[in-house]
């Protein structure tokens, strides 16, 4: 400011002379936090980064940025049971984002338009990795360790890739020709796929350890866990995973006329829903899990995803929940019915949940065969040094093995997962730890708590309903066609606009509108922090306006240091 | 402080680069979280440069303009506290007289406009002069230490109507200047609040358009003088609408022809439970309890009155009146 002289009159000037940033007592901040969803899902994917690209109309870039976590979108799209839809903060304003027919409709996307991963081939003397068994687990493994640099080679047993995904999802659910368009383009960008060679018969652990400089194995579960009644199990007994995966190879299927299926997951749905399809006149699943829905416990509900469920009722499956096998009724060696009792798991005084059979309720089945679809453990064989007598590998959630380093263990042979996603996110968290163990330094968790629903202001937001995709009418069903029908790329759009963009700037220009002080500049390039606004601590007072009114909770403030 | 050099030219640039004109400056006095120095931000920007603005006496005029700078980037003048009406139709007899296309403006708070300049403005709507006259109501004289006005509300605390044994807060009730100013059948007619600016801003552009007397009330938080933090300005302002105590409503000629509607209509105490100004309420006293009713039948009124229930979808409506959009769509 001129100085002035008495009597003098003054030069006018504008008030941005006056620092008013003086009085601030804390300042607003711009604070990325994580979004629920992206917390919730198990493979790793931050739906709120790639639905804001989509919103920007930049599909490509919405799908690399998926693929950083996930190679195999068309598929998790798929069959996901998508947690992160039940985590979205929109579920508690209308309806959450269908974030899974994003997915697919990006995977979809980049199958259609020939879309290649960004990932270099290896340099010459990059670390050999090995990882055994291409399933989800391991493709995603294979995948994030050659983004790392590592030279992959990726043993199979079979003679294809895919794993489950290939052996026992039905094509209804899965189309082949869209599974082998994701396996193709991954399997083509430099990891050396070996197929036909199975640990314990072909090659050894010790091998492994000589040629490689680190192994993750991902074998899934090869052998049925023993399932009786009372030590009675009936004559030709297969498994459920058995049944389902010798129809998808060979197509041949036994032929019952009513058949009682054991188990909640979704192998005793697909199956089911195969033999509906394929003419059994009743099929029953039995299941001491609820039936989810509103009200339902996560660990009461049925593992099998919910629209799996909904569709295989709508297509005559009958589904007994909280029921359970008290006795198999034979005739000879000839099933002719089951006993079947209320069952519930309930919490013992020990804590431990136990299934409980209540007295009293017992009714009879008349079915000619009971299929146990109660789940799958490791095959030890070439593994049992490892295993040490259980079931399961018990790795810590990085996939390491204690006392076994430079091995590491992922997807369902862990014992404690069982879905595609959370399969792929072991793959993805194994190639870090991997990668951490050959450099030689900590494995870092950059996980932080997602944003919550209070922390929003949905005051900015107007409801709007969740797309709704297509599906095959019951009677056109069968089990070839894929049953669900992807969003159109206005529901697409549609849906990206719909999401909150928790924790994250979305560009509304709400702070900027809204300061009193003018202290928000908006700025034609993105500010350093990727919002398109920059703080004028010369002039803000810290009211925290600002903070107060962004819907997305990307503001904070903190004290004036 | 500026960290250096470069960051303090970067932010001047910016200041002078933003993508809609900005007719206050940052740097005024106002204190902070105010929601008369949001609500002439809002206006000004929906005003354009084109203008020349008479300010009454009041928190405005004195945050704006403490000697020898000024926030205002449009010819401004100061008047007294009863007559910025009066200046501003002799300015804008003097612009016809030159064929100027200028608008003029008048802004004034509560005061200046419900109290000291209401017979200035009654002959300036009555001679239906071209001028939008705003007014800012922070119902209360706020700058000179929260005295009462005729628009504070019915039972609030001021310094001249402090809650006792014998009141509780103001005696009596805000003077429904809306209806005096319908009575001058004048074009247009509106309220709006800080709290939904597309609509305030729709608004000015409406006023503005019209020839002839336009008069807009903008329902103004004042941290300071309701007692709440201000952070809360915004959301004590759209609580203000979504209770029914502020109704947003347009008329023509004296006739209500729009309204925002309420598709969720919240209690009152959900605005009063904020506010210092209201908290002796919050007692199990029989009095305080008969106040929240006393208040709570003035917003049923408001909400009968006005027809601000039944909003359908699709309605622009207190809910939907002023989202937000990725990439800032907001006025589109």
């Amino acid at each position: 400011m001129p100085t002035l002289t008495r009597g003098s009159f003054a030069r006018g000037g504008t008030s941005l002379d006056f620092r008013t940033g003086d009085w601030r007592v804390a300042r607003p901040i711009h604070s990325h936090r994580i979004a629920p969803c992206y917390g919730a899902c198990p493979a790793g994917e931050d739906p709120q980064a790639y639905l804001a690209l989509v919103a920007q109309e930049d599909l490509q870039k919405a799908w690399e940025t998926l693929v950083g976590a996930n190679p195999l979108p068309a598929i998790t799209g798929r069959v996901c049971h998508h947690p992160c839809e039940s985590a979205c903060n929109r579920g508690q304003f209308d309806e959450s984002i269908a974030i899974h027919g994003v997915e697919r409709f990006l995977g979809d996307t980049a199958i259609e338009r020939g879309w290649q991963y960004r990932v270099g081939r290896p340099g010459a003397g990059a670390p050999e990795v090995a990882v055994v068994g291409a399933g989800p687990a391991g493709l995603a493994a294979a995948y994030h360790l050659l983004r790392g640099g590592y030279s992959v080679s990726l043993f199979e047993a079979q003679p294809e890739a895919g794993g489950l995904l290939r052996s026992a999802l039905p094509p209804y659910r899965l189309p082949r020709e869209v599974l082998n368009a994701e396996l193709e383009r991954l399997l083509a960008i430099g990891i050396r796929f070996i197929p036909n060679q199975r640990l314990g018969r072909d090659f050894s652990l010790e091998e492994l350890r000589t040629t490689f400089r680190a192994a993750f194995l991902a074998p899934g579960n090869g052998a049925g866990r023993p399932w009786s009644v009372d030590g009675v199990t009936p004559r030709d007994q297969r498994t459920g995973l058995a049944l389902l995966k010798e129809w998808i190879s060979i197509g041949s299927i036994p032929s019952y006329s009513s058949v009682a299926i054991v188990g909640g997951g979704n192998t005793a749905i697909d199956l089911a829903r195969v033999l509906k399809f394929l003419g059994v006149r009743q099929v029953h699943v039995i299941t001491f899990q609820a039936l989810p829905g509103p009200g339902i416990a996560a660990e009461d509900a049925m593992s099998a995803t919910p629209r799996e469920i909904t569709q295989a009722l709508e297509e005559g499956v009958i589904i007994h929940d909280h029921r359970g096998v008290r006795r198999i009724i034979l005739r000879g060696e000839q099933v002719v019915g089951i006993e079947m009792v209320h069952m519930k798991e309930i919490v013992h005084q020990d804590g431990q949940r136990k299934a409980v059979a209540f007295e009293g309720t017992e009714v009879v089945l008349h079915v000619d065969q009971v299929v146990p679809a109660i789940g799958q453990q490791v095959d030890p064989s070439g593994m049992a040094e490892l295993l040490d007598g259980h079931p399961f590998f018990g790795p810590d959630s990085s996939g390491r093995l204690p006392n076994h380093p430079g091995i590491f263990v992922g997807g369902d042979a862990r014992g404690d997962r069982g879905t595609v996603s959370a399969a792929v996110g072991d793959g993805r968290r194994a190639a870090q730890a991997i990668d951490a163990y050959l450099k030689g330094s900590e494995l870092r968790s950059s996980m932080t708590e997602p944003i919550g629903y209070k922390q929003l202001n949905v005051n900015y937001f107007d409801h709007a309903p969740r797309a709704q995709a297509p599906t095959l009418a019951p009677g056109n069903r069968d089990a070839e066609a894929e049953i669900e029908i992807g969003f159109t790329p206005s529901q697409v759009s549609a849906e990206s606009h719909r999401c909150f963009s928790c924790g994250e700037c979305m560009a509304c220009d709400n702070c900027w509108t809204l300061c009193p002080d003018n202290a928000v500049l908006k700025t034609r390039e993105a500010a350093s922090d990727g919002s398109h606004y920059v703080f004028d601590y010369d002039h803000c007072k810290g009211c925290g306006l600002c903070a107060h009114e962004c819907p997305v909770g990307f503001i904070a403030m903190t004290e004036e240091p | 402080m500026a960290k250096d050099n470069e960051s303090t030219v970067r932010l001047t640039e910016l200041q002078r680069n933003q993508p809609v004109f900005r007719g206050l400056d940052a740097g005024h006095l106002a204190c902070p979280g105010c929601g008369q120095a949001l609500g002439a931000r809002l206006v000004t920007e929906a005003i354009g440069p084109d203008v020349i603005i008479a300010n009454a006496t009041g928190c405005l005029e004195v945050f704006t303009s403490a000697w020898p700078r000024s926030s205002w980037r449009v010819p401004w003048m100061h008047s007294l506290f009863e007559n910025a009406p009066a200046i501003a139709s002799g300015m804008e007899a003097a612009l016809k007289a030159q064929g100027r296309p200028t608008k003029v403006v008048a802004m004034g708070g509560d005061g200046g406009t419900f109290d000291i300049g209401l017979q200035a403005l009654s002959g300036m709507l009555e001679r239906n002069h071209n001028v939008l006259y705003v007014c800012f109501d922070n119902e209360g004289y706020m700058n000179t230490g929260v005295q009462r006005s005729s628009s504070t509300p019915h039972a609030a605390m001021t310094t001249t109507s402090p809650p006792g044994t014998e009141r509780m807060g103001k005696r009596h009730l805000k003077k429904d200047l809306l209806s005096i100013i319908a009575a001058h059948h004048i074009p247009y007619a509106a309220t709006a609040t800080v709290a939904y600016p597309s609509d305030l801003r729709k608004k000015v552009r409406r006023g503005l358009e019209i020839e002839g007397a336009a008069f807009i009330m903008v329902h103004s938080p004042c941290p300071l003088g309701w007692g709440h933090d201000g952070a809360l300005s915004i959301e004590v302002a759209r609580l203000a609408v979504q209770t029914g105590i502020f109704p947003i409503v347009e008329l023509e000629r004296g006739t209500v022809v729009a309204m925002m509607q309420l598709r969720n209509i919240l209690p009152v105490t959900k605005y009063l439970g904020l506010q210092g100004r209201f908290s002796h309420l919050f007692t199990d006293a029989p009095q305080a309890q008969e106040e929240l009713e006393h208040l709570q039948a003035l917003a049923d009124h408001n909400i009968e009155t006005y027809g601000l229930r039944g909003a359908a979808p699709g309605d622009r409506d207190s809910e939907s009146a002023d989202t937000v959009r990725r990439g800032g769509l907001r006025w589109s």
